[in-house]
């Protein structure tokens, strides 16, 4: 071989490494800041998917060269590696979706929540609001979240057809409930359907159940960090819990189906109630239409709460403050709340927050009551897993489940929590 | 002049070497780095030194979850691997419709894990399901179960999943082996009076033995790297029954934000299978051939 061979031979080995390497390097710095608008969420069911779509379409119309590009995930995920995987990501979502309470505190700490006061104040928010409601969305002085939607994270919803052919009254104490689990599981009915796998589910309502007797503050201390759950109160609280797994009032599967699969018990007519939050109306709506239902609130516990306190959670949308387009999110996220597109999504039954949803005449009466439930509650009892610590709601929702699913004792569950959060 | 080509292979190397740095070596070191540290995977990071490692020592759910990782291996190389061995067996007895029962039992395995996950979940729902359905409709109404809700057989439930998908690539393994058996060697047993199931217990099991050993050290290796079945159909559950290492350290990372306690474990968990791996290499590697009837 000549040395000129040699050479060339070198040559080529070094350019094809420099091309892959090249390549590679082309194919991984992706360029977020472009013309598109990313918006990320878990998956608001259909009929709020095509509100969503067309406000994408308005928006791309009134900003020619702007493309809206929308990332519906799957609840679950968005909540836990969804959202936090994108955030980190190339491509991350410019507006997302998010919950008041403590994980919005958390995106605001990390830098991925932009200061929207100006926006709210003299921008193009401004005047869509109550003023009132920006202080649960406020961190360190700055507003960061422009809400959407109230959701009540618990009530007892009921099949009004089952309830009427059993001659049974919605319960409204905790004794009426058990004897209400009595006489339904007496007609082979299911007496409350829960989708429990992920723990969420009959999570929220059982920490709604255990705040009812021990007290919102002791609740929010103990979530907090601030306090110990190994107390007389929540071995009561427990307690209670124990009952319901005593008095069969939850389908055998709870802990095993996820929530979807519970509320296809409800839906289909095998569980006379169901315990879940508000956006059960437009699910049942578009799953069930011909299914009879209402609900109540969780019913009064023997305890230190206040029996007329609701679970709830204000959600809403953060603009992410890495991202180079925050002007242009704010008008969209304007646009989302002007009186025609809210109108829109009361028509695909969700009731906005913005002023102008309560012109609308056509608002579900379910949704409105639930509305007017929070709005009107005496204590609002925060969820924990968007209220407070992650891994704090995780222990406290696997002990629940554990007494749900007859697994161990309120004792034994209780001191577990603790030794679980060391 | 005698070319030098001693620099020229390695510059030919330098985009596979570079694909691999970047894509297996880097992430491991990184992990390893990450394990000494508190983060939460975009915040500020605190460098902890071992106790990341400390605190997995003293957690019960990261301990119990080799326990069932254990068992659903144990489980599995019994559905997977025996189960494959037999059905290779049945298949290489040339029969009518042997090409036939291969493709059926090799198709689950084509079929992405988490739509299998999902379909056998509705299959063990307890208020759906085929399976309780099929029990009541042949009066076993003692048999029913809530399967994934049930911490004595959701474990078990999972493992049969995963031989329903893998018993079809060990056959395909042990056909193509039993395939490559000489056919003299056949042809000499059955003239010495062996029937089918002494040539598959006497002579093709034992001449594939390499193949087996190998199917083992997938299945075992394999069964350590087991994720998507678990996070789909039990995620974990119920009460922890079912938690495995790469389930609960994805929980501990993505859920929790724990990214520096999740290396520590991930850092263990490697350590774990390669050390089996070498133990498992040793092993096989000390038994002499002529050991084997």
């Amino acid at each position: 071989m000549t040395v000129m061979r040699k050479k060339t031979t070198a040559a080529v080995a070094v350019l094809s490494a420099s091309a892959l390497i090249l390549s590679g390097c082309a194919a991984g710095a992706g360029d977020s800041d472009d013309s598109v608008l990313r918006i990320a969420m878990g998956s608001p069911g259909e009929a709020q998917i095509r509100v969503w779509d067309d406000v994408a379409a308005q928006f791309e119309d009134a900003n020619p060269g702007v493309t809206v590009e929308m990332n519906y995930q799957d609840d679950d995920l968005y909540q836990t590696i969804g959202l936090p995987n994108l955030l980190n990501g190339r491509n991350a979502p410019d507006i997302y979706f998010e919950w008041a309470g403590a994980r919005l505190e958390q995106r605001a700490a990390d830098g991925f929540a932009a200061d929207l006061t100006e926006a709210v104040t003299s921008g193009p928010i401004a005047g869509l609001f109550d003023e009132e409601v920006f202080t649960s969305l406020t961190v360190d002085g700055a507003v960061v979240m422009v809400p959407h939607a109230a959701d009540v994270a618990n009530v007892l919803w009921y099949n009004e057809d089952i309830f009427a052919d059993a001659g049974l009254t919605p319960p409204t104490s905790w004794d009426e409930l058990l004897a209400t689990c009595d006489a339904l599981n007496a007609e082979g009915v299911i007496p409350i359907a829960s989708g429990n796998k992920d723990l969420w589910a009959a999570g929220n309502w059982l920490a709604h159940l255990t705040s009812r007797v021990v007290g919102e503050e002791a609740y929010s201390a103990a979530l907090s960090g601030e306090a110990d759950f190994n107390t007389p109160e929540w071995v009561e609280a427990f307690g209670y819990v124990k009952d319901l797994a005593d008095h069969k009032c939850v389908n055998e599967s709870a802990n095993a189906v996820d929530d979807n699969e519970g509320a296809q018990l409800f839906f289909q007519g095998k569980a006379a109630m169901h315990a879940i939050g508000s956006w059960l109306v437009s699910w049942a709506i578009d799953e069930a239409p011909d299914l009879n239902f209402d609900y109540v609130n969780l019913p009064s516990m023997p305890g230190e709460g206040n029996q007329d306190s609701v679970i709830g959670v204000v959600t809403g949308y953060v603009v992410n403050a890495k991202s180079s387009k925050q002007d242009l999110a704010a008008e969209f996220l304007a646009l989302l709340n002007s009186d025609e597109n809210v109108q829109a999504f009361i028509g695909a039954e969700l009731t906005p927050m913005a002023l102008s949803a309560s012109a609308g005449e056509d608002i579900d009466s379910r949704s409105a009551g639930l509305i007017d439930m929070l709005e009107t509650a005496p204590a609002i009892v925060l969820p924990p897993d968007t209220g407070y610590d992650l891994e704090t709601a995780n222990a406290l929702y696997a002990a629940l489940a554990e007494v749900l699913g007859g697994q161990t004792s309120p004792e034994d569950a209780v001191a577990g929590i603790d030794q679980k959060l060391g | 002049m005698k070319p030098n080509r001693r620099v020229t292979p390695y510059l030919f190397l330098m985009p596979a070497m570079a694909v691999f740095g970047f894509a297996v070596l880097f992430p491991v070191i990184m992990t390893f780095a990450y394990s000494f540290t508190e983060w939460n995977g975009y915040g500020a990071m605190t460098f902890v030194g071992i106790d990341n490692y400390v605190r997995a020592a003293g957690d019960t759910i990261f301990r119990d979850s080799f326990t069932h990782v254990l068992i659903y291996i144990a489980a599995t190389i019994l559905l997977e691997v025996v189960v494959g061995l037999i059905l290779a067996g049945l298949v290489s007895v040339k029969r009518r419709g042997s090409l036939w029962f291969r493709v059926a039992i090799f198709t689950p395995v084509m079929l992405p894990m988490v739509v299998v996950a999902v379909l056998w979940a509705f299959v063990y729902n307890n208020d759906f399901g085929l399976l309780n359905a099929a029990l009541q409709n042949f009066g076993l109404e003692d048999l029913q179960r809530v399967w994934l809700g049930d911490t004595s057989t959701a474990l078990l439930a999972v493992s049969v999943v995963s031989g329903w998908v893998y018993a079809g690539f060990y056959m395909t393994i042990f056909y193509a082996a039993f395939n490559q058996v000489p056919a003299e060697v056949i042809e000499a047993a059955r003239l010495d009076g062996a029937g089918e199931w002494q040539l598959f217990r006497r002579v093709k099991v034992p001449m594939i033995r390499n193949a087996i050993t190998v199917a083992l050290l997938l299945c075992i290796t394999g069964g350590f790297q087991g994720f998507d079945l678990f996070y789909v159909m039990t995620n974990g559950g119920p009460y922890g029954a079912t938690e495995i290492p790469t389930t609960y350290l994805v929980k501990s990372v993505f859920t929790f934000g724990n990214v520096g306690y999740g290396s520590a474990m991930a850092v263990v968990l490697t350590a774990v299978v390669v050390g089996l791996g070498l133990i498992f290499t040793r092993v096989n590697r000390e038994k002499p051939e002529g050991a084997r009837r």
